[in-house]
């Protein structure tokens, strides 16, 4: 089979699909009523990571190597990334918000890849000596799935953000603190404000039926939209930080082996380890008395754009082992 | 004295080392500085830096090259500010995991049965189940949570239920090996050396031009060996890129003996007693080239200042008194080099095993020669900062899980239940809800079973 034209097929397969289940997703939040977009728009997703997949297998078998060794196939392993923890925070989440903030950043990313690199940056290219080991594939693959956890998680701050905009927020999700206890008054008003239809769990059954007498009575009090968006948000950031932290050790173990240094405050490095110290401090913001709800969200919105400069702005220098890849 | 600084320390010092926004701010303060050291160039010359920020216009109204040389902005990773902040953060660390990780450590494992309802009160995700006095028991209660993979403890009419304690050991892992991190990072600075060689295919050398090196990195230093480059070579891609760069080295001890042999390659190093050897770089180092029948003159070979490539030059004497010669210029060791006669014209290539007429000799070229770029480098630090490395690794990855706790009281016909989680609410919840969604089926169950005939439409 004729690998080359497969993969054409494919990046420009996956781009479409990923453009229409941006579309179901954003129908599917704004009329919640219509039946089969729930299920509609995660099959675009599954289509489009399977479409991925398949590019990379492509490239892979083709090269011979890891398809990993210049920005067109780092930018589609990216979105693959991304449409993976895409469903890992679907399926925690149980929230359809999820696809509302991933799948046009997803999309956004292979419309780039696809039609904006020029052709030469989309063939695979020999690797320079200094790549040639194992240690490409688990360094580079895994930075790169931490990148993708992270934008996933930063998103769904950026959506928490979004969606208390104006509002008094008292949350439940966080590790110490006020985490896990009741706040009758401030919870009253917030389970008001936020649309049913986006309830961490659709349904309700677990609201006891009060007894008859005027006493005391408990019952449940689930997370509310922002609290689930808000601990959504922090499980899927709360995947990218080991990531990151292994990929960066990775990383310094193989320049090590490699050049015997490692650490050499190249660039890429340094904004790795910013990137690291900026979600390092969203950690310990969430469990900062007083803080819970938006600082920590801020942190994890500035963590999103420090992930892109890391990621690309840094080969805007084009200097070190890590420019696979420039375009101005 | 002594004892009223160590007080202070005690109370002025500590809490502020130990306060989490402290900690944030130091955390954000490090990535700030460090990004001014990968926008501002490093480790270039004072007239680089003259050039390229003049004092007037000066950047953003204060950068000039005065302030950057005063404050250190040149080499930002090694001056005295951020080491300050790099042991501030350490310290900060070390007495965060003492005065806050090991008592939350301990009060998650001294755990207590709640004995009054009042005590669900204050748990968001907290339910009373109303039971019939018949059949009033913790039983399906531990048994729903044991299979959720709770360790449960249990009295007559209490219940308490917890999983995922190592949510709570993984942080001070994390912090324990960054410390052990740090002070490798440190032991190897003061006990390593590092030294760069340039040497040429066949020659023999000791470890001399040093780089850089620790105050206690003598001993490290290796005085009792030398090394041999047996064959240095490049292996090219079809292209003519470069695919490979390969060193023949061998070890040999003071009396010229052969002790160790390995061909190293980039990401291949050889190691002698805690000496690495790195290939990383190359150069070219001589030509051998005969004039007509003369024997074989192997001649040095000179970088050329060019810019945008790597050339390598030499002259060739064609007059016995050297009164004129010709130009030979290489550019890579794929084994041609580009011949110029007297006046600078360019006469042609010449490959290795041919010859060549210019200005009425036979020039032919023998062999061209590349020199090695190794580094040479010990680091006693390194143990533990792999060590550290790993611990990080593992632990960073337990301090995902959640730490998880229910509680639950049997009194006056009523289950009173109640829980909650540092980390992953959502899930919990979901596991709460359905174990209280489950006992209040029995329920309901138990309750309908004599009574179905009668009520059955009021229990749906």
């Amino acid at each position: 089979m004729d690998l080359v034209a497969l993969q054409s097929i494919l990046d420009n397969t996956s781009f479409a699909v990923l453009f229409v289940t941006m579309l179901l997703y954003w129908g599917g939040a704004a009329f919640p009523r219509l039946p089969y977009l729930n299920s509609l728009s995660t099959a675009g997703m599954a289509i489009a990571n399977l479409c991925i997949a398949g590019l990379l297998g492509a490239r892979w078998l083709e090269a011979g190597y890891f398809p990993l060794s210049n920005m067109y196939e780092s930018l589609f392993f990216l979105t693959w990334g991304l449409t993976t923890f895409h469903f890992f925070a679907e399926r925690v989440g149980q929230s359809r918000l999820v696809g509302v903030v991933t799948a046009p950043v997803a999309m956004g990313i292979t419309a780039f890849a696809t039609l904006t690199l020029p052709p030469e940056m989309q063939n695979s290219a020999p690797l320079v000596p200094a790549l040639k080991s194992n240690w490409l594939m688990m360094h580079v693959s895994v930075m790169m799935l931490s990148y993708s956890a992270l934008m996933v998680g930063s998103l769904l701050a950026i959506a928490f953000l979004v969606v208390t905009w104006g509002q008094d927020i008292e949350l439940k999700g966080s590790s110490v603190g006020t985490g896990g206890f009741r706040a009758q008054l401030k919870r009253t008003t917030l389970q008001e404000s936020a649309p049913s239809q986006f309830s961490a769990s659709e349904g309700g059954t677990a609201v006891l039926s009060p007894p008859q007498s005027a006493t005391r009575t408990l019952s449940l009090q689930r997370l509310t939209l922002a609290e689930s968006l808000d601990n959504l948000s922090y499980r899927v950031l709360g995947l990218g930080f080991p990531l990151l932290t292994i990929g960066i050790i990775s990383g310094a173990v193989w320049a090590n082996e490699a050049w015997g240094a490692p650490w050499s405050w190249d660039p890429k490095e340094t904004w790795a380890l910013i990137v690291w110290l900026v979600f390092a401090a969203y950690l310990h913001a969430r469990i900062t008395r007083g803080w819970q709800g938006r600082r920590p969200a801020f942190l994890a919105t500035a963590g999103f754009f420090v992930v892109w400069i890391c990621y690309l702005g840094v080969n805007l220098l084009g200097k070190g082992l890590h420019s696979y890849g420039w375009f101005f | 004295m002594l004892s009223s600084t160590f007080r202070r320390v005690r109370t002025e010092l500590l809490p502020i080392l130990a306060d989490l926004r402290f900690a944030i701010a130091l955390l954000l303060a490090i990535a700030l500085f460090s990004i001014s050291g990968t926008v501002i160039e490093q480790e270039q010359s004072a007239a680089f830096y003259q050039a390229n920020y003049p004092e007037a216009p000066a950047l953003f109204g204060f950068l000039t090259w005065k302030v950057i040389l005063a404050i250190g902005l040149d080499h930002v990773y090694k001056t005295w500010w951020f080491l300050s902040l790099m042991i501030l953060f350490g310290s900060s660390l070390a007495t965060c995991t003492f005065t806050r990780q090991f008592p939350a450590l301990k009060a998650a494992r001294t755990w207590k049965f709640y004995d009054r309802p009042r005590q669900f009160e204050k748990l968001a995700l907290s339910a009373m189940v109303p039971t019939s006095a018949t059949a009033a028991s913790l039983a399906p209660l531990a048994q729903a949570l044991a299979q959720k993979r709770f360790k449960v403890f249990q009295s007559d009419n209490a219940l308490y239920a917890r999983k995922g304690l190592a949510g709570r050991i993984g942080p001070i892992v994390v912090h324990a090996s960054m410390i052990l991190i740090l002070l490798g990072a440190i032991w190897g600075t003061f006990t390593g050396f590092m030294a760069q060689e340039l040497v040429p295919s066949g020659d023999t050398f000791r470890v001399q031009n040093i780089v850089q090196a620790g105050s206690w990195a003598r001993p490290q230093i290796p005085k009792d060996w030398s090394m041999r480059v047996n064959r240095f070579w490049i292996d090219y891609t079809s292209t003519g890129d470069i695919d490979q760069f390969y060193s023949d080295l061998s070890v040999l001890d003071n009396q010229g003996q052969e002790i160790d042999r390995k061909t190293i390659h980039v990401n291949q190093p050889l190691k002698h007693q805690g000496v690495t050897v790195y290939q990383t770089d190359w150069a070219i180092a001589a030509v051998k080239v005969r004039v007509n029948n003369s024997p074989i003159f192997r001649l040095p070979m000179a970088r050329l200042q060019v810019e945008g490539g790597r050339l390598w030059g030499t002259w060739v004497p064609i007059k016995p008194d050297l009164s004129a010669g010709v130009s030979l210029v290489a550019r890579d060791m794929q084994g041609t080099v580009v011949v110029y006669d007297t006046t600078g014209k360019l006469i042609g290539s010449l490959r290795t095993g041919m010859s060549l007429s210019v200005e009425g000799i036979e020039l032919s070229l023998i062999e061209v020669i590349g020199s090695t770029g190794l580094q040479i480098k010990a680091d006693p630090g390194i143990p533990f900062v792999y060590a550290g490395f790993g611990l990080l690794m593992l632990s960073v990855m337990i301090s995902y899980i959640s730490h998880s706790q229910v509680w639950a009281l049997l009194e006056d016909e009523t289950l009173y239940i109640g829980g909650r989680t540092n980390r992953g609410q959502i899930l919990f919840e979901r596991e709460l809800v359905e174990v209280v969604n489950q006992l209040q089926q029995e329920e309901l169950n138990v309750a309908a079973a004599p009574l179905v005939t009668a009520e059955a439409g009021d229990l749906t």
